[in-house]
């Protein structure tokens, strides 16, 4: 009995003290206004004005802090205005914007990738923003967004969308294991070949008795570093090997899916190459690549310009940027842009202060490349400091001259959903690159023909 | 306790054995979770992987608890409270329905019976499109009402309560009748007073369901005033998994506190009441 | 099935004070018991089970104002798709897996703390806490466990001269790797009834039989399990029932992968619903899991009750 007793107080007083805890806490920190830099707030009441204009975002880490930081100046200089900012991850946001568009309650504005513009904009629920361009009379310049970007905004005709920023593929470098291994980390000596590239990868990975991959000591399956590493967002990384073997992902018109021409299975046939044959990289599945890399057993992480500040707070690792791979016979990057959107159904008073608030945005761009990604707009590119910006300029600068976007279509979110569970296959050995693509090309096209 | 004062620890030592074993085993990977939740950033990335914390820390508690509008308190705050009327909302529906199959005659008894048996094995996503629809249409969408009464006719509460009412001495419903109480006196008066345990075991089933639910609330709710925990927790997790870690494990931590205390204090009404649903055996 | 109603009707003190009036009562009396579970029922179950098949018969995209009426074809291309067939199988092995591995780990564990041992609390405490966990939180823990580089467990198997495994790499073991970490979640609710059937065996029995010169097999062979068999089948019915619509592991752990390794139905209906947007088909994916789990379950209360009265 005694026993019970002293349990039910203990327990009962944990009760208490976190209840307290969890109650008092916030309270009493709330006049601490710093948030420790890129933790994003899941939701941000911003500001204090009449006019509140509820704002759904899919952007984590230090994107989001950067873009709230941002809206608490614009707050500051529009007192009229106060922002709800609810960041939901973009998977979710998806689902949770299709029910609120059902439900005919989306919020009055929102930020989602281009990608996006055709689903959203064939349904018939976004603005027509064309206005708010110089060509229909409006503030943003349309010389000021490079051509591939405002491609993605259109859609049957109709611009829908205000550009962001640009954010895409390149490679993290682990620069001990580069001085290590005697290999120089300036990316202006990066290979240009594929051979040059499996050689570099050899010279990095390193088995347990230190032999490098090129070695013929080499053990393959005791491999402690790896000089590369697939796993990290597969269907950018086949992207842009495809359009470097020269193939593209749909047909001219839209209406063929290409991924299995001789092009897509000579990308995925080297990636796979990367693994079973040079055993320069791990499989996908069963890997985390941002955890190997923190704990020092990738030299050569391919993954985005948004990795910039997790590699500089979040590891040990002494790194930078490099350009993207090269494993065919040009260039290619994946890279996308976070595009403001505007619901049909926003209008009047919110309507005004949305417009007002993208505006401001956009005009301060420059100040968007703290969160690593490249500015849209030409001329806030144009005037980042190479200091402080390197990886963004770096990569930028790749992005507008030999960028690829994901293709235009209603059913992108479906196709990519195939062709990510058949490149898990190739990646993973279970299917050759060939049988892989066939099968996502046929659902593909499927999905595509449905429309 | 004389009992097990007297058992000898060399008799059962193959059941000592084999429950610390399952133990450890069970224990190992909330031991991991714990002691990362205390680790910084970097440690829990490093290599050989680190069981201890080196230098522990109460960082990512305090994150989880100050980051301004991470907002845990006012979602624990809606989870208990959504969990809780959810809950009663199940009692409440279920309990008398359950009297009624258990003690009452009437046409169609069996049959309605073995019907709602047979929806159990229903997959709930069949029902998530209509009733969201519904609730659009009941402009109930980011409200309370979405998240407690929706699933409230729980057809698994009506089968244990009235396997549990079946149990009880038809004699004692019986004293009452002569002393001429209703139907609804003797529920309340009769089977209600006896049932406390069954009612607990039933209540925290429900309650541990609702609160650890993710993707109902998830679409029905949008603002911070209806967001839950888990979804909260889980959008968390989605966004900095790779990255925080230890916050999102403190999170996971703080969050399944509550529970686990309700669950210690009620474990042994729980228990005796299954045992007597006969749900079990006999 | 059924038997109180035979008890009711035994001549008691109750039957002679019902008169055919009162029998009428008494079935009005019902059925206000009954109303409001049964309103509560109808609008939120049965009525989006009914719309749900007609959904079906649909081409339904969320958004699309058009939603043409394709009578079976949803239902077609569903038969013919491999992928569905091949999500059949996994959540077949998977279930069978689960329910097996739960039902065993939660009888020798409610076996075990029904002994006269100390710490009986401590560990009925400790055996269910898995299952207060979140499935993200269940996820995100035994990611980092299983992981092939850095995972905890293949740290350990090292130790003992053991390559890295690829847990959730491997086609052949990412549906036991997945059911482990769910059979480690789950086992405390069986747990829990298995633990309130053997306390309802009358400890007599015991004693009796060990008067007779029965050893602990025996006891266990003779009595506790054919006394326990309403309980463990009651645990693998529900079991079936739980398993079957495994969805957040698959997600969280291992996006259906590799390849589609571990696509289970629900995963199947959730990439269909809620990636693809394509609300008809993923209604009659629903039906097409709710006509397999019907036919699972009559089959398992087919064979419960010839034995077992409920």
């Amino acid at each position: 009995m005694f026993k019970r007793t002293v349990l039910s107080v203990l327990f009962v007083t944990i009760l208490v003290a976190a209840l307290a805890l969890s109650f008092a806490v916030p309270g009493t920190e709330a006049q601490d206004a710093t948030p420790a830099p890129t933790e994003t707030p899941i939701v941000a009441e911003i500001g204090s004005g009449g006019t509140h204009i509820s704002f759904w975002n899919g952007l984590t880490g230090s994107d989001g802090v950067t873009l709230n930081e941002m809206l608490a100046r614009f707050a500051e200089e529009n007192p009229d205005v106060s922002v709800t900012v609810e960041m939901i991850i973009w998977n979710t946001l998806y689902q949770k914007l299709q029910t609120a568009f059902v439900a005919n309650d989306p919020p009055d504005v929102i930020l989602l990738h281009a990608s996006e513009i055709p689903m959203f904009g064939s349904f018939g629920v976004l603005r027509d923003l064309g206005d708010q361009y110089t060509s229909g009379g409006g503030w943003l310049p349309d010389d000021d967004i490079s051509a591939t970007t405002m491609d993605g905004m259109i859609w049957d005709g109709v611009i829908y969308g205000i550009p962001l920023d640009n954010h895409g593929r390149g490679l993290w470098i682990n620069t001990d294991m580069f001085e290590a291994a005697g290999l120089s980390t300036d990316p202006a000596d990066a290979p240009t070949t594929y051979e040059g590239w499996v050689e570099l990868f050899q010279k990095l990975t390193l088995d347990a008795n230190g032999n490098n991959a090129l070695s013929p000591d080499f053990d393959p399956e005791n491999v402690v570093q790896w000089g590369y590493t697939v796993g990290e967002w597969p269907n950018v990384n086949f992207i842009a090997g495809l359009y470097q073997e020269g193939g593209s992902f749909l047909s001219e018109d839209g209406t063929e899916v290409l991924v299995n021409s001789e092009a897509g299975i000579a990308a995925l046939q080297k990636t796979v190459d990367l693994i079973y044959e040079y055993h320069v990289s791990p499989p996908a599945a069963g890997f985390d690549t941002w955890q190997g890399f923190g704990a020092g057993t990738v030299a050569v992480l391919p993954t985005g310009t948004w990795f910039l500040n997790q590699a500089n707070l979040f590891t040990d690792i002494n790194s930078r940027a490099w350009p993207n791979w090269q494993f065919g016979s040009q260039p290619a990057a994946w890279f996308g842009a976070h595009t403001f959107m505007i619901p049909a159904a926003t209008e009047g008073e919110k309507l005004d202060a949305v417009l007002k608030m993208i505006q401001w945005v956009s005009e301060n761009q420059i100040d968007w490349a703290a969160s690593g990604q490249v500015p849209a707009r030409l001329s806030a590119q144009a005037q980042l400091d190479p200091e402080s910006y390197s990886s963004n300029i770096l990569l930028g600068e790749n992005f507008g001259a030999y960028g690829v976007q994901d293709p235009k279509s209603t059913v992108t979110q479906e196709m990519l959903a195939y062709l990510d569970a058949e490149l898990s296959a190739a990646l993973n050995g279970l299917k050759s690159p060939e049988d892989a693509l066939n099968d996502a090309a046929e659902r593909m096209q499927e999905a595509l023909d449905r429309g | 306790m004389d009992r097990l004062r007297r058992s000898s620890f060399y008799k059962y030592f193959g059941v000592y054995l084999f429950l610390f074993v399952l133990g450890a085993m069970v224990l190992f990977p909330m031991v991991i979770a714990v002691s990362q939740s205390f680790m910084t950033n970097q440690e829990v990335n490093r290599w050989p992987p680190k069981v201890i914390p080196t230098e522990p820390t109460l960082d990512a508690y305090r994150q989880v608890l100050t980051q301004q509008d991470l907002r845990l308190d006012l979602w624990l705050r809606n989870s208990l409270f959504a969990a809780s009327g959810h809950t009663l909302a199940v009692l409440a529906l279920c309990a008398p329905a359950a009297y009624a199959f258990a003690r009452l005659r009437f046409p169609g008894n069996k049959i309605l019976f073995a019907f709602l048996l047979a929806t159990i094995m229903l997959p709930s996503q069949v029902t998530l499109i209509p009733n969201y629809l519904l609730m659009r249409d009941l402009d109930w969408l980011d409200s309370f009402r979405a998240l407690i009464f929706p699933g409230a006719a729980n057809v698994f509460g009506v089968f244990l309560l009235r396997q549990f009412f079946m149990q009880i001495p038809q004699e004692l419903e019986e004293a009452a009748v002569l002393d001429g109480a209703s139907y609804f006196g003797r529920f309340r008066h009769v089977i209600l007073p006896l049932s406390m345990n069954a009612i607990m075991a039933l209540a925290i089933f429900v309650f541990l369901g609702h609160y650890n639910d993710l993707f109902w609330p998830l679409i029905v709710t949008s603002s911070l005033e209806t967001r839950t925990l888990p979804v909260g927790l889980t959008i968390l997790n989605q966004s900095y998994a790779g990255q925080y870690r230890p916050m999102i494990l403190a999170g996971a931590v703080l969050s399944t506190l509550p529970i686990l205390i309700v669950y210690i204090v009620f474990q042994r009404r729980i228990i005796k009441g299954v045992t007597m649903t006969g749900l079990a055996g006999r | 099935m059924y038997q109180t109603n035979a008890r009711v009707a035994k001549p008691g003190l109750l039957s002679q004070i019902l008169s055919p009036s009162l029998k009428t009562r008494e079935a009005i009396a019902a059925y206000i018991f009954l109303a409001p579970f049964l309103i509560f029922f109808s609008i939120f179950f049965v009525r989006a089970v009914i719309l749900a098949v007609e959904y079906s018969f649909y081409d339904w995209r969320l958004l699309r104002p058009t939603r043409p009426y394709i009578g079976l074809e949803n239902y077609i291309e569903l038969f013919e798709d491999e992928v569905w067939w091949t999500a059949v199988q996994n959540t077949f092995v998977f279930t069978i897996m689960t329910v097996i591995g739960t039902t065993i780990v939660a009888l020798a564990a409610a076996i075990a703390v029904t002994q006269p041992v100390r710490g009986q609390g401590f560990f009925r405490v400790l055996l269910y806490m898995p299952s207060l966990f979140s499935v993200g939180a269940v996820g995100l823990i035994w990611v980092w466990l299983l992981s092939t580089q850095f995972g905890v467990i293949n740290y350990g198997l090292s130790f003992l001269g053991i390559r890295p495994i690829n847990w959730l790499g491997d086609p052949d073991l990412v549906l036991p790797a997945l059911s482990l970490t769910t059979i480690w979640w789950s086992f405390g609710f069986p747990m829990l009834i298995l633990i309130a059937g053997l306390q309802g065996i009358p400890e007599q029995l015991y004693e009796a039989a060990r008067i007779d010169g029965a050893n602990g097999r025996q006891l266990l062979f003779n009595i506790t399990l054919p006394l326990l068999r309403p309980a463990i089948l009651f645990v693998t019915v529900t079991g079936v029932i739980a398993h079957f619509q495994v969805y957040g592991q698959t997600y969280i752990m291992t996006s259906g992968g590799p390849g589609r390794a571990s696509y289970s139905v629900v995963y199947y209906l959730y990439q269909m619903a809620w990636v693809a947007f394509r609300m008809g088909y993923g209604a009659a994916v629903a039906v097409a899991i709710a006509v397999i789990m019907a036919l699972l379950t009559t089959l398992q209360f087919l064979f419960i009750s010839r034995r077992v009265e409920y």
